[in-house]
């Protein structure tokens, strides 16, 4: 407990009752943090909603873009590697293959590039409202997971009508699974990015090229099994979350085979590791993202 | 009001007590010549490190005050003297980088600049502002009508907020902030953007929260504003500062040290600014332990 002291006379002493007065600004504990966070669940879901709907506004059809997006884009793959090249580079069902692999990453390459901004974006809120900041990039990242779940379905519909025509077995459901795992570490590394760029903005600028090498080392429209005589690449690719969202999802859905115990595993420990990390990375940031 | 009560001398309890805070920014510095031609731009690109040194600015310097109960308090000074600096400390918007404020309960901040999401309607955007201080959707939905009343804004309330008028956008943001019943209201030139309607029930707002215990400080550059609202002003001039009195009392030196500044004689008015500054009594604080201290 420190004193205050001046030279200056006549000094005024002011008693502090810290029962009644706290410290403004000050950082809460991390526990106490992670319960206000829950308090303003309700905060980040309208958040997330709002900007859901808002984000086609200017557009005619409106919302009818979150279902015509991805519709209009798989269409392309079909017409140009389905009907007009006809090529499969080997792989069974090759625009189920590139589907699944283009729509599953670019989840994470909008979520994890929004999360990055989440602060820099969002200045105007910080500055008027008293919340825990966390709020935003958790926000962000579920309406990410909420604009993706037509992707997702528009994902499948391509895979039963498209030729070859999949069957539909009980490992459908492991989409589940392995979505909410992708969303839980893409949220990780955004609260992660988010006050790095802050900080350094140029950090941004160059996160859209580390997400093309990403996308590059995961495998999303070439076969897997390119790297087989690399084995530095293939261990690397072993442990790249993303690509192994989008392995648990085609095995379980083009080729009707249970994702390893393995996979499970690694795919379970980066979501929750990044998870924790950024939770605990952003709280100590806490007190300066609303300086200018 | 108690317009006469002397300054440094508590009767009520104090709801906020800034104790010896300091502020700096750093900002990047652009060269200087950027403007004239390509060979200095070049030249500058030469010199390298020494264009983009980080400037200190210093926006605030061992401030210290105490606020009590009831208090209106209004702070003048001239541009970039550090008055919306202090409603973001106040609000922990910005932390100091010297210094404690601490405060009865969360103040709330009504600036111009609060943006919230423009591209929804007025009405969505209440609720999401309300939510961001930490409502519920039950007492947003019991003081919806209140808002929108307070706001003066009628069907425009379901229109995006990107087709309000600045004025429009500033009555919202202050219902918005309003809505909470905050203890501690601080007001940010606010009130000069609205019209005399909205001038009427924005006075009665903050009147309501000083006859509740609470305190509200408004940031003004009209001084007519803050001697008919205000109980007492603070003068804070280039990050000092400088006086803390009765709204008239402070208008008359402020007023005065403009004129000197003006009239071209700067040296008598700095000698006033010093003057007033030396006689301001220092402050100290001593934190009582806490209760949970206290028990054990």
């Amino acid at each position: 407990m420190s004193i205050e002291e001046k030279t200056e006379m006549p000094a005024v002493t002011v008693p502090i009752n810290l029962k009644r007065l706290t410290r403004i600004g000050q950082r809460p504990d991390f526990l106490d943090y992670l319960v206000q966070l829950w308090d303003r669940r309700s905060f980040i879901f309208f958040d997330a909603r709002a900007r859901v709907q808002s984000g086609n506004e200017k557009n005619l059809l409106g919302s009818a873009w979150l279902v015509l997006t991805p519709v209009l884009s798989g269409l392309t793959f079909y017409l140009i590697f389905g009907l007009l090249l006809n090529t499969s580079r080997g792989i069974e069902n090759f625009i189920g293959y590139l589907i699944i692999g283009v729509f599953t990453f670019q989840m994470s390459t909008r979520a994890i590039v929004a999360g990055a901004k989440s602060l820099t974006g969002n200045t105007a809120m910080i500055r008027a409202f008293q919340f825990p900041r966390a709020s935003l990039p958790i926000a962000i990242n579920v309406r990410e997971l909420l604009s993706n779940v037509p992707v997702t379905i528009v994902m499948l519909l391509f895979v039963i009508f498209t030729a070859p025509a999949e069957e539909i077995t009980w490992r459908w459901f492991l989409v589940l699974p392995a979505i909410f795992l992708q969303f839980m570490f893409n949220l990780g590394i955004g609260m992660l990015l988010a006050p790095l760029v802050l900080k350094i903005p140029d950090v941004g600028m160059l996160l859209s090229f580390l997400m093309r090498l990403w996308m590059y080392a995961s495998a999303v429209f070439f076969s897997d099994h390119r790297f087989d005589n690399y084995p530095v690449i293939k261990t690397i690719m072993d442990f790249n979350p993303i690509y192994l969202v989008i392995k648990s999802i085609r095995n379980s859905v083009l080729y009707a085979t249970s994702p390893s115990l393995r996979d499970w595993t690694v795919l379970a420990l980066f979501a929750a590791v990044a998870v924790a990390a950024g939770l605990l990375v952003f709280w100590r940031g806490e007190e300066s993202y609303g300086r200018v | 009001m108690d317009a006469s009560r002397n300054p440094g001398i508590h009767l009520a309890e104090p709801t906020v007590v800034v104790d010896d805070i300091s502020v700096v920014y750093r900002t990047k510095q652009q060269s200087g010549s950027r403007t004239t031609s390509r060979t200095s731009m070049l030249g500058a690109l030469r010199k390298g490190k020494a264009t983009s040194s980080p400037v200190r600015t210093t926006a605030l310097k061992n401030v210290s005050f105490v606020a009590n109960q009831g208090d209106s308090i209004g702070v003048i000074g001239r541009n970039g003297s550090g008055k919306s600096t202090l409603m973001k400390v106040l609000a922990g918007l910005i932390i100091p980088d010297a210094g404690t404020v601490y405060a009865a309960s969360n103040p709330i901040l009504l600036g111009v600049n609060a943006a919230l999401i423009s591209s929804i309607s007025g009405a969505q955007n209440i609720r999401l502002g309300c939510l961001a201080m930490g409502m519920s959707h039950a007492q947003i939905d019991a003081k919806f009508n209140d808002i929108v009343e307070m706001s003066g804004l009628e069907d425009e309330i379901y229109h995006p907020m990107n087709s309000y008028s600045s004025g429009m956008g500033a009555r919202l943001r202050f219902a918005i902030a309003a809505a909470v019943d905050p203890e501690i209201l601080l007001v940010d030139e606010a009130l000069n953007t609205g019209d005399a309607q909205f001038k009427e029930r924005s006075k009665a707002r903050m009147k309501q929260v000083t006859s509740q215990a609470g305190t509200v400080f408004i940031v003004s550059h009209s001084i007519e504003t803050i001697v008919s609202t205000c109980n007492r002003a603070f003068w804070i001039d280039k990050g000092d500062f400088i006086m803390d009195g009765t709204p008239k009392e402070v208008a008359k030196q402020y007023k005065s040290f403009i004129w000197r500044i003006n009239e071209g004689n700067a040296d008598y008015g700095r000698k006033i600014r010093a003057e007033l500054m030396a006689s301001l009594p220092a402050m100290r604080t001593t934190l009582l332990p806490n209760g949970w201290k206290r028990s054990r």
